[in-house]
């Protein structure tokens, strides 16, 4: 079993983890043994289904599925990446998703716990919960920040690991906000603020808001808490309608790889940088430009680390 | 604006598209109201709509591609539009929203037999392949314990495929098998018919069943225990 104490809840890194990558069943295994992957990503729900208990559902554990995962990743320290939780929605987050979570964390330790800010679900007339199809941004208010800091202060004491939230990317040029908050941004601030726990930047969503709603990425980061950000994530996109989508479709764009240049000297609790993918996408792009992807952002992080 | 009325309204608006009536049990003033009118208007709103629809047809696709793959393109776009207006589409998990559209899909083509039975065809196949991910081989010893009754597997089914093949054949689905599916023996047959309701081992075996055919369609989950 890898070790996981890599960080203690105060935040500080003891032992950066260097370059990740997601774990995907259908790619070689090999790739997860090579020098270019020294931590994995893990979205438990992939390794889950889906269940109805009575009024309520259940999300389990495929035992394969689990045991497969862990076969390939051995070696490798491990932080989840969930996608179901839904952490802010005001009808209530999904519970299933925590119980499965603490399944999974008996199962196999992870270093740190994120999730995306956004809420990808609400009540129904009947009060059950309707999922929307599509994950949503949060307004910049006082009672959305308190909402996700409470739930995430919960989780961060839960789990007994850092808790991170991912900036999204959206598409909505103009979200409600209250001034003590001022916009999206300022939302990431007061969170940290007020649940003490961290930031995963992702730098491909906040490219895409930046292209989409016209602003200086470079400027967004200068006002963030960069001593919370814990990971960051670098991916690709495409051009659909007008809009550049955050569709995790292939190679990273290079002004996402002059963000990572720009950002990681000024992050210095930063313990991981993940090279996003769909698992439709990598199968499409392949192991070799997987890799390719993965060295230079290895090479990124060097410079900023002094290795070789 | 109450952070529970701006999620709701911004749900509904994505989730009913062809609806106006998004505003119901909400309490938004004037201004806010104007928000919600404004945004349907703009170009990230109709792209963010877009995006929600082909997602949503993405995973109903996903779900039934050799079904749909039979229908002529009109009228597969037809059912699912049909499907996602409803409000369908959007379930993340895979089987969840699988056997949902393959149900209504069904529904839809019971009259016409051969689409119908690829329609269970690929059902029977998505249920067996979700089962074997949990499915455990259960002690077949408990057969032999007084009132013990067993039923028709939760994730097995039968498909006669008579409409598609000339030769008529009958393919079980168990999620026990590793191929998930085998052609039945006569035995085999009666047993599953004689279990449309949950059944005592003893009556079957009163009736004729043996208990080796029992033991094997146990161990394959094509039949399970019953309380």
């Amino acid at each position: 079993m890898p070790d996981n104490s890599v960080l203690s809840l105060n935040g500080k890194p003891t032992q950066p983890l260097g370059v990740g990558f997601p774990y995907f069943a259908a790619l070689p295994a090999d790739l997860y043994r090579s020098d270019l992957v020294s931590f994995v990503e893990i979205t438990p729900e992939t390794l889950c289904r889906q269940r109805a208990n009575g009024t309520t559902t259940q999300i389990e554990i495929i035992p394969d599925r689990i045991a497969t995962a862990q076969d390939t990743c051995a070696r490798l320290p491990v932080v989840v990446h969930g996608v179901e939780l839904s952490i802010g929605s005001a009808h209530g987050l999904n519970d299933a998703y925590l119980q499965m979570l603490d399944s999974f964390q008996k199962e196999w330790p992870f270093v740190w716990h994120s999730e995306h800010l956004g809420f990808q679900t609400i009540a129904a007339d009947n009060d059950s919960t309707l999922e929307i199809g599509v994950p949503l941004p949060m307004p910049a208010t006082v009672e959305a920040v308190e909402l996700v800091a409470g739930r995430s202060t919960a989780i961060q004491q839960r789990y007994s690991v850092p808790f991170l939230l991912e900036n999204p990317a959206h598409y909505f040029s103009a979200l409600p906000a209250d001034p003590e908050i001022g916009n999206e941004y300022g939302f990431l601030t007061a969170f940290t603020e007020k649940s003490g726990c961290y930031l995963l930047l992702d730098l491909h969503n906040l490219y895409c808001n930046a292209v989409n709603h016209h602003f200086d990425a470079r400027e967004v980061i200068d006002t963030l808490p960069l001593d919370r950000v814990i990971e960051i994530h670098v991916a690709g996109g495409s051009w659909r309608d007008g809009f550049w989508m955050d569709a995790h479709d292939g190679r990273v764009p290079e002004p996402v790889w002059e963000l990572l240049e720009y950002v990681l000297p000024s992050v210095p609790n930063v313990a991981g940088v993940v090279f996003e993918l769909l698992e439709d996408y990598a199968i499409r792009l392949g192991a070799p430009a997987i890799e390719n992807e993965l060295k230079r952002a290895w090479q990124i992080w060097n410079v900023r680390h002094g290795a070789n | 604006m109450a952070l529970i009325d701006f999620q709701t309204a911004l749900g509904r608006m994505l989730r009913e598209q062809n609806r106006d009536d998004y505003r119901r049990d909400i309490s938004l003033d004037e201004g806010e109201s104007r928000y919600f009118e404004n945004l349907r208007d703009t170009a990230e709103f109709r792209f963010y709509a877009g995006v929600q629809r082909s997602w949503c047809i993405a995973r109903a696709t996903k779900a039934a591609h050799l079904t749909l793959s039979l229908l002529p393109p009109e009228e597969r776009e037809r059912l699912l539009d049909e499907w996602v207006d409803s409000g369908s589409g959007a379930q993340s998990f895979f089987f969840v929203e699988a056997e949902s559209f393959l149900d209504f899909i069904g529904a839809y083509l019971v009259n016409r037999p051969r689409e119908f039975t690829v329609c269970q065809f690929e059902r029977a196949t998505l249920r067996a392949s979700n089962g074997a991910n949990v499915f455990v081989s259960p002690d077949p010893a408990t057969l032999k314990q007084p009132d013990c009754c067993v039923r028709r597997g939760s994730y097995a089914a039968v498909v006669r495929l008579a409409e598609v093949f000339s030769d008529g054949v009958t393919v079980m689905f168990s999620p026990g098998l590793p191929q998930l599916w085998h052609e039945p023996s006569s035995e085999e047959m009666d047993l599953w018919e004689a279990l449309d309701s949950p059944t005592s081992v003893s009556t079957l075996l009163d009736s004729g069943h043996s208990l080796e055919t029992l033991e094997r369609l146990l161990t394959h989950g094509a039949i399970e225990y019953s309380d």
